[in-house]
């Protein structure tokens, strides 16, 4: 059975319809602390973050999706800060370990292989953006061990239900 | 001139982000201004220092192949501060990451070029640096060479009365020259952007790394992994297995 998981940053108005298109979401609501760079979610606590906020266990949900859709506004080519705050803090889908994969070091997987890595984002963007936006989906996708990626821009996030 | 460095990562102490700035700041001339972005408090006092700014050097840690959550937002109110008060500083940027290839840095670079186009800033380009955590590593073990150099001469001053201990110099030169071998690429990068931020001109884009083989390289990450996990304990919690979310 696979597991599709959904993370993005709009309102909660939108949990309940969005909640029906997966099997789990994760809102991105910046109600929690950045990343701290202690690296304790490799070397003392493994998969679980020290900070006890709705993200502790983020990288736990995270690590178990087969497809990964990640909803975010654009930010200079980037993910939003909320949605970012979220990927920093997840790293625990990793180990600590090394390994070559795309001829580049990358980490080994904790939870195995993954299949699909999706990026829809809204708001206004330019071309340039664009192009960085694929770019870092399909470095995403080799760094968190997904088969590929997929990037998909929408002018208004109303345009969702039609793709989801 | 004015350059304002910024310290990007989140780390309270022993950053190796803080290095590399320390090394900017070195090849970099006119009034230097250091600063540390951790949380939205500092937001005000950085933003402060930038307004008479002429350059604005960041030092970025790369997280998940791209710029820090709290970095994010900082960039976005400098984007409406500096759109409100006629500001256009030149930015430059010293990232640094994990792994070994500096060119993994280059998705981060790529934002930091469209967050000048859209608060009207000038890009000067950067420097992406591999190996930073083990870069950073280098500059304890310098300060331990030292330390080993001043026991070495106080034994032999006690043994032999002699205050130069030829062998201890040898040693110390010997461990220096590697060190120092280790860090090449970086200090020539950083060196030439150092003269363009004082030319005020764009540097463009350029990625170097420690210099070691790859294989050695992976091979001491695990080696350092596996130590700093074995006395912090993760090692006896599950350090690699599929840890299931418990509600």
């Amino acid at each position: 059975m696979t597991m599709k998981v959904i993370l993005h940053d709009l309102d909660s108005a939108q949990d309940e319809w969005i909640a029906s298109k997966c099997d789990r979401t994760i809102r991105a609501d910046g109600k929690y602390a950045p990343c701290q760079g202690c690296f304790g979610c490799w070397t003392k606590h493994p998969a679980q973050c020290f900070m006890k906020d709705s993200l502790r266990q983020v990288c736990r949900v995270i690590g178990q999706a087969d497809e990964l859709v990640i909803i975010t506004k654009n930010l200079y080519g980037e993910y939003s800060a909320p949605v970012k705050n979220v990927l920093d803090r997840s790293i625990g889908t990793s180990t600590p370990l090394s390994v070559y994969r795309g001829r580049q070091m990358h980490h080994t997987l904790r939870y195995g292989k993954h299949r699909l890595w999706k990026v829809i984002v809204y708001g206004e963007i330019t071309e340039a953006e664009k192009e960085t936006f694929r770019y870092r989906a399909e470095r995403n996708a080799l760094n968190d061990g997904f088969e590929r990626s997929e990037t998909v821009f929408l002018r208004d996030p109303a345009e969702l239900e039609a793709i989801l | 001139m004015k350059t304002v460095f910024i310290n990007c990562s989140p780390k309270k102490r022993f950053c190796a982000s803080a290095y590399f700035l320390f090394l900017q700041r070195l090849f970099t001339g006119g009034k230097k201004v250091s600063e540390k972005l951790r949380t939205p408090a500092d937001h005000a006092r950085i933003l402060d220092q930038i307004r008479d700014a002429q350059a604005v050097v960041f030092g970025v840690p790369l997280y998940v192949d791209g710029i820090p959550s709290h970095v994010l937002r900082f960039l976005m109110e400098m984007e409406a501060f500096c759109r409100q008060n006629g500001l256009h500083p030149r930015i430059y940027c010293v990232a640094n990451n994990g792994f070994i290839e500096g060119k993994q840095n280059e998705p981060l670079m790529q934002s930091f070029e469209h967050f000048c186009t859209r608060a009207g800033l000038a890009w000067g380009g950067g420097v992406g640096i591999g190996g930073g955590v083990m870069l950073n590593v280098t500059r304890i073990l310098f300060f331990v060479d030292v330390a080993l150099l001043l026991v070495n001469t106080v034994l032999s001053v006690a043994n032999t009365g002699n205050f130069f201990s030829k062998d201890a110099w040898i040693s110390f030169g010997e461990n220096a020259a590697l060190l120092l071998y280790f860090n090449l690429g970086v200090l020539f990068f950083l060196a030439r952007m150092g003269s363009a931020i004082r030319a005020g001109r764009a540097f463009g884009k350029k990625y170097t790394r420690i210099l070691i083989p790859s294989f050695v390289f992976i091979l001491f990450a695990d080696i350092f992994f596996f130590i700093i996990s074995l006395f912090e304990g993760g090692l006896f919690r599950g350090w690699l297995a599929k840890k299931k979310y418990q509600e």
